[in-house]
């Protein structure tokens, strides 16, 4: 990745260039990051360990279709770690619908990062049933899964199949252990990748060690 | 034709593409919810609607049985069309007059999904089972405080007055006589006041006028006497919680708790979440809630599976025989998820579950009365064991002949998969999942040498046939490390000749000439076993045996050797005199210690030699080491 890209940034810290991105809502903070200031401009060190988005990118992620302005449909975004840096990212012109089904940590993602960032419409529902979001409009330039369902997947394309645009992008983090424990890791991404290959033209499959076990980040193209 | 659009702002109505009226949303979530609850009433559109005359299609399901319901020709719009709103819908605010522009109506759309989300946050947040599970989760975290506090107040005081800690049993009555003071301030009130029979005062005071304790001084003992402040308080306080509890389930649960009792049945449902979650689990689950390690395991490596997990707290369960607790839990989870459902969908309290539940346990109670053959084989209790039954299950092919034993051996490795063996084993095992993230780089060196070895064990411990492989025969020099401990510090070498002499069986011992004849008979002994079941200490024969002749061998081979021996003495475990080599081993250690005695399990069919080394695996370590000295 070049320096120099829009998206994200990487910065001197504690004597390490560390990942991070241009903070949208100057001061504020999601996960108690920290907040590096150069040059005028807010920044926040964006956590590997914390979000998987940044994992990839640590391992090696070859296409970011996050931009400016970009619109994405988020499945899972939990308290919101990860939201919140695509929501640096796409910028206020930019749009994230955010489903999440838990209300335990949609109480977090509301109070820390959806009421703050202008960008971000927050969607309590199951995403079992994509047809009954609300807010939700237009197509999206990205769909971004982090589900912990044995049937992510299915759940996934059914969710690209309403609201992905042709050719845009599809993330997908493949949680092996809450697939089925019996099987290997690789043999159940295997697998799953071959669920996806009907819609999908499979661009980069990154293991996540050493920041997470047992997952793997996918990134497809859609085709249809 | 007419069609009924909803927006999350209000419902537009169109002609041909044309805006004819639209009925903006007073409050928009609370509308929006209402109409897709269908709860709504919607008068003005109904009768907007109604004057027309005409049909209608509408763009959503709850708003077409709402139209439905007063009797108007409603239809669900085509795909396309409802493709066509979902892509256009700012735009169709902005023309329906919700919003002034396309900004304008972003924002507005954004404001609804925060209204909406929060008050779904909301909703949940007030049902009232989400309260029953804090209440029981906090009444288990003060029963681990206060356990905590007490025996810290019985040392400290102790110091003080040390023979009243055996003389009282009750925390409470302790904690009250040490709010009372020092020794001397005791008087025969205060034991009354706590509650104790004259006879006993008599005796307190007595020995208390003898005591050997020390002298306590005024801020020490301040302090001690708030700590039993505190846990008079936390006694009072779970009175309390407990009594909470049981009155909010009879209220919210009345089944369950009449089938699984209050605290029991607020434990299971702190554990699936919500009264609602419940309601939805298949029984086999509310089964073996609480036992999910063991599941697990039982999944990946086909030991035997839980037979309950909290339902063990329950009377019925824990007062049963051992062999019966299967039957009865499953029993009582089946009612429990009948029940659950009722709570959540029902009403009041069926009475005929109970009863059915407890003609089941009679029942089963009458037909087993008496141990079945197969359990009486079984070691004392579910959790010892430890996944050693497949391998019971196992030996039991191993004995009828070489051709099953190789399949067996063949199938589970299959199962497992060579590089997810790392991963499983080490969960399985009594170390945290955290600990093998952190192993990482190592798994790779000595890591997959030792889930060889484990695999191998599950194989039965002579599966001869798969040293041909790779894999198989690293898995026996991981093997065999565990078990002879000082010889695998010799490093690699020695376990590839070591593999290449268990292919042959144990006939080419002259194989093993260089690491003396210990080998042949530790593997000698060891298939014994497996024909035999004989147990644990024939084996340790041969272990010891081994242990003296590799301390013979280091002296030949210098440091290294010595090394293994000594740590085994110090440990037990064979994996020490690694982690002195390979560093980063050390963690893994307690991991191979637990995987030994799971081993030791394995062979040990005959229940009684496998307590003995499991029971006192401090035993084990003298026996060891007075052989040793020997």
């Amino acid at each position: 990745m070049k320096e120099d890209n829009l998206e994200f940034f990487w910065i001197d810290s504690e004597g390490e260039k560390k990942l991070a991105t241009r903070n949208l809502v100057v001061g504020n903070q999601v996960y108690k990051e920290k907040l590096i200031t150069k040059r005028g401009t807010e920044y926040r060190l964006w956590d590997p360990f914390r979000s998987k988005l940044a994992a990839a990118i640590m391992n090696g992620l070859e296409i970011f279709p996050f931009k400016n302005k970009s619109t994405v449909l988020y499945l899972g975004v939990s308290t919101g770690t990860t939201v919140s840096h695509i929501s640096d990212i796409v910028g206020p012109d930019g749009m994230i619908f955010g489903v999440e089904h838990a209300s335990r940590v949609a109480r977090d993602f509301l109070d820390r990062v959806a009421s703050h960032r202008k960008n971000i419409i927050p969607i309590l529902q199951d995403a079992r049933r994509p047809k009954e979001y609300f807010s939700v409009f237009g197509k999206v330039d990205v769909v971004y899964v982090d589900i912990a369902q044995p049937d992510q997947t299915t759940i996934a394309i059914e969710n690209c199949k309403m609201y992905l645009k042709k050719e845009g992008y599809f993330f997908l983090v493949i949680k092996t252990r809450s697939i089925d424990v019996t099987k290997s890791p690789k043999r159940i991404i295997e697998e799953e990748i071959e669920k996806m290959e009907v819609y999908f033209e499979i661009l980069q499959v990154i293991d996540l060690l050493p920041y997470d076990k047992d997952h793997a980040m996918v990134i497809a193209k859609f085709l249809n | 034709m007419y069609s009924v659009i909803l927006t999350e702002l209000g419902i537009s109505v169109f002609k041909d593409e044309k805006l004819e009226k639209v009925f903006p949303f007073k409050d928009s979530v609370r509308d929006y919810i209402s109409v897709k609850k269908k709860e709504s009433r919607l008068i003005d559109l109904v009768d907007y609607l109604r004057s027309l005359q005409r049909g209608v299609t509408t763009s959503d399901e709850s708003l077409l049985i709402l139209l439905k319901k007063n009797s108007i020709d409603a239809q669900i719009m085509e795909e396309s069309q409802l493709e066509k709103i979902q892509a256009t819908k700012p735009q169709i605010i902005v023309d329906s007059g919700f919003a002034q522009n396309l900004a304008d109506a972003l924002t507005k759309l954004r404001e609804f999904a925060m209204g909406l989300s929060s008050s779904k946050v909301t909703e949940v947040s007030e049902s009232p089972d989400l309260h029953i599970i804090q209440a029981i989760n906090s009444l288990d975290e003060i029963d681990k405080i206060s356990n905590a506090l007490s025996s810290r107040l019985r040392e400290w005081y102790g110091l003080h007055f040390p023979e009243l800690d055996n003389i009282i049993d009750s925390i409470n009555g302790y904690a009250q006589i040490v709010l009372a003071g020092k020794r001397e301030s005791l008087t025969k009130k205060v034991y009354e006041d706590a509650g104790f029979p004259d006879s006993k005062a008599e005796m307190i005071s007595l020995i208390a006028s003898k005591s050997r304790g020390g002298d306590i001084s005024d801020v020490n003992l301040a302090i001690v006497q708030s700590i039993a402040k505190q846990i008079l308080d936390f006694h009072d306080l779970r009175k309390k919680l407990e009594d909470h509890v049981e009155s909010e389930m009879q209220t919210i649960a009345p089944n369950i708790t009449v089938i699984l009792g209050a605290a029991v049945g607020a434990r299971i449902l702190g554990r699936a979440g919500s009264l609602k979650k419940l309601a939805s689990m298949p029984a086999s689950t509310i089964q073996i809630i609480g036992a999910e390690k063991a599941l697990f395991r039982s999944l990946k490596t086909g030991a035997q599976p839980p037979k309950h997990g909290l339902l063990f707290q329950h009377a019925m369960v824990h007062a049963a025989p051992r062999w019966q607790r299967g039957k009865i839990a499953r029993a009582i989870a089946a009612k429990a998820a009948i029940a659950a459902r009722v709570d959540v969908y029902g009403e009041g309290i069926n009475k005929t579950l109970l009863e059915k539940l407890n003609i089941r346990v009679d029942e089963i109670g009458k037909k087993y009365e008496n141990p079945t053959e197969k359990e009486t084989s079984r070691p004392e209790s579910f959790r010892r064991d430890e996944g050693g039954d497949s391998r019971r299950r196992e030996g039991g092919f191993r004995r009828e002949g070489g051709d099953s034993r190789r399949r067996e051996g063949g199938d589970s490795r299959r199962r497992e998969g060579s590089d997810s063996r790392g991963d499983s084993r080490r969960r399985e095992g009594s170390d945290s999942r955290g600990d093998s993230r952190r192993e990482g780089g190592f798994r790779r060196e000595g890591g997959f040498r030792r889930e060889g070895g484990d695999s191998r064990r599950r194989e039965g411990s002579d599966s001869r046939g798969d040293s041909r492989r790779e894999g198989g025969f690293r898995s026996e020099g991981g093997d065999s490390r565990r078990r002879e401990g000082g010889f695998r510090s010799e490093g690699g070498d020695s376990r590839r000749r070591e593999g290449g002499f268990r292919r042959d069986g144990g006939d080419s011992r002259g194989d093993s000439r260089r690491e003396g004849g210990f080998r042949s008979e530790g593997s000698d002994s060891r298939r014994r076993e497996g024909s035999d079941s004989r147990g644990d200490s024939r084996r340790e024969g041969g272990f010891r045996r081994e242990g003296s002749d590799s301390r013979g061998d280091s002296r030949r081979e210098g440091g290294f050797r010595s090394e293994g021996s000594d740590s085994r003495r110090r440990e037990g475990s064979d994996s020490r005199g690694d982690s002195r080599r390979e560093g980063g081993f050390r963690r893994e250690g307690s991991d191979s210690r637990g995987d030994s005695r799971r081993e030791g399990s394995d062979t040990k069919r005959a229940g009684k030699n496998y307590r003995e080394r499991t029971d006192s695996k401090l035993n084990k370590n003298k026996k060891r080491k007075k052989v040793e000295r020997r």
